[in-house]
């Protein structure tokens, strides 16, 4: 069945195209700055979904310059970026991309984790542990995604949200070069990410290797999931920007209030029965 | 005057309608979406060339879909720009845009499959929740939005992730309008671009 439209944007493009990257800690000093300079703002309830007080606020100061980033991001994605994922997604057959994907949702467990528990969600940080656990064992480190059948489906958590959840108000629309669409708080929720991750701080031959390969094979198993939908939004919108823009900011919303309204008992459904 | 059998009757209808109410609206709006789906999925899935799909999605979209509501949700604040003449335009482009977006994407939804989840109710519209799967994909959270105000069930909004189609669609006018100096003749020509019209 077609979703009218809108499947273009059925996935949205994702908070960031790519993994958690090398890290120093100076990084973490702008990033704590960042953070304290966003307003601390009680929003109360955000206007519905698709209404029209939602419609009218596009949070875009920074508009210009982020357009300018934009195009140059657009030139690169359209040379080599997309080219990229595209041979990537012709070449290596499902039966290997779904593994190396596997792997790396696997490796970025421990950040979900520590997101899981900062934001208090009990069940989530428990479903996060049981996935690692299972999937790094009878998961063949990381290859197969058996704990989704087990009971443990995925979700995604990061620190731009978990920051949401502790009431940091989103700050200015930000489009960044790679990482494409962003905010202040979630731009800076990134780098902390990058410091939660143990990866980025373990050390031993051909770390920093190991380190590389995690991002640039990231980068391109993340762009090969959104080859449609990127395609299908600079086909129809007549403003891609704007388009990306809003699309972004809705989708993290909504995962935001997924999150806060995940309310799950941390007893698992057999111990109610 | 009023009997006691008469206030009695009064309040078991009043109880029952209260009562029989909400789960009414539910199974109308979920048994809307799931037969739209069900005729959607027989199109996509089914035999026909492209273009003959796309010619028998139409009916089926122009039907279940209230694009004219659509269409004036997503010119937003410029409708009362535009004059009667460009409001008319707009919709009849608007109409052809849906359509042709709808179709340029036949292919990806090869072997579509969908369930419905939850059904509930926001600002008066019924809110119907589906999980849609594709071959080879991650399933898609997708929230239907059914008005009744006509007097029949219609779409309003679809939702993918959190993401309407009607706002996205909005903000993207919005924006073409702000860097066209709020022409509305400037928005008509980049429709009609689009649907090959010029």
């Amino acid at each position: 069945m077609p979703t009218p439209a809108t499947s273009s944007l059925a996935t949205p493009p994702p908070v960031t195209l790519f993994p958690a990257q090398p890290f120093r800690a100076r990084h973490l000093a702008t990033a704590l700055v960042l953070t304290a300079a966003l307003s601390v703002s009680a929003c109360g309830s955000p206007p519905p979904p698709g209404s029209v007080a939602q419609a009218e606020d596009v949070n875009d100061p920074l508009e210009g310059t982020n357009r300018f980033l934009y195009r140059i991001n657009d030139g690169l994605d359209t040379y080599v970026f997309r080219p990229v994922a595209v041979a990537y997604r012709d070449v290596v057959p499902g039966g290997v991309r779904r593994p190396i994907h596997n792997v790396l949702v696997n490796l970025s467990s421990p950040v979900v984790f520590a997101n899981d528990v900062l934001e208090a969600k009990p069940r989530r940080a428990g479903d996060t542990m049981m996935r690692f656990l299972i999937n790094s064992t009878a998961g063949v480190a990381g290859l197969f995604d058996v704990a989704t059948d087990w009971g443990y489906p995925a979700h995604s958590a990061d620190l731009g949200v978990t920051l949401a959840l502790w009431g940091v108000g989103e700050g200015p629309y930000l489009f960044l070069p790679l990482l494409g669409p962003s905010s202040v708080r979630d731009a800076s929720g990134y780098a902390g990410d990058a410091v939660f991750n143990p990866l980025t701080w373990a050390t031993y031959g051909g770390s920093a290797a190991v380190n590389g390969a995690r991002f640039g094979v990231g980068a391109v198993d993340a762009r090969s999931r959104l080859i449609e939908p990127i395609d299908d939004v600079k086909r129809t919108a007549l403003d891609p920007y704007a388009t990306f823009r809003s699309a972004y900011r809705q989708n993290r919303q909504s995962t935001i209030e997924e999150t806060r309204n995940d309310r799950r008992a941390t007893v698992p459904a057999w111990f109610n029965r | 005057m009023l009997t006691r059998r008469t206030a009695l009757l009064l309040g078991a209808t009043a109880f029952a309608t209260f009562a029989a109410g909400p789960r009414a609206w539910a199974q109308d709006a979920t048994g809307f979406v799931v037969n739209l789906g069900n005729q959607l999925a027989a199109i996509v899935n089914g035999p026909g060339t492209y273009e003959e799909k796309k010619r028998r999605l139409a009916p089926l979209i122009e039907n279940a879909v209230d694009v004219d509501g659509i269409a004036q949700f997503c010119m937003g604040i410029n409708w009362r720009r535009a004059t009667p003449q460009q409001q008319a335009e707009f919709t009849r482009l608007f109409h052809q845009v849906l359509l042709n977006n709808i179709g340029g994407k036949l292919g990806q939804f090869q072997g579509v499959t969908f369930r419905t989840t939850t059904t509930s109710q926001r600002e008066g519209d019924s809110v119907v929740g589906t999980v849609i799967q594709r071959p080879n994909q991650q399933p898609n959270n997708v929230q239907w939005i059914v008005s009744t105000a006509s007097g029949r069930p219609k779409i309003i909004d679809v939702q993918a992730e959190g993401v309407s189609l009607r706002l996205t669609q909005r903000n993207d006018y919005s924006a073409f309008m702000t860097r066209n100096g709020n022409n509305v003749d400037a928005l008509l020509d980049a429709m009609r671009r689009q649907t090959g019209a010029a």
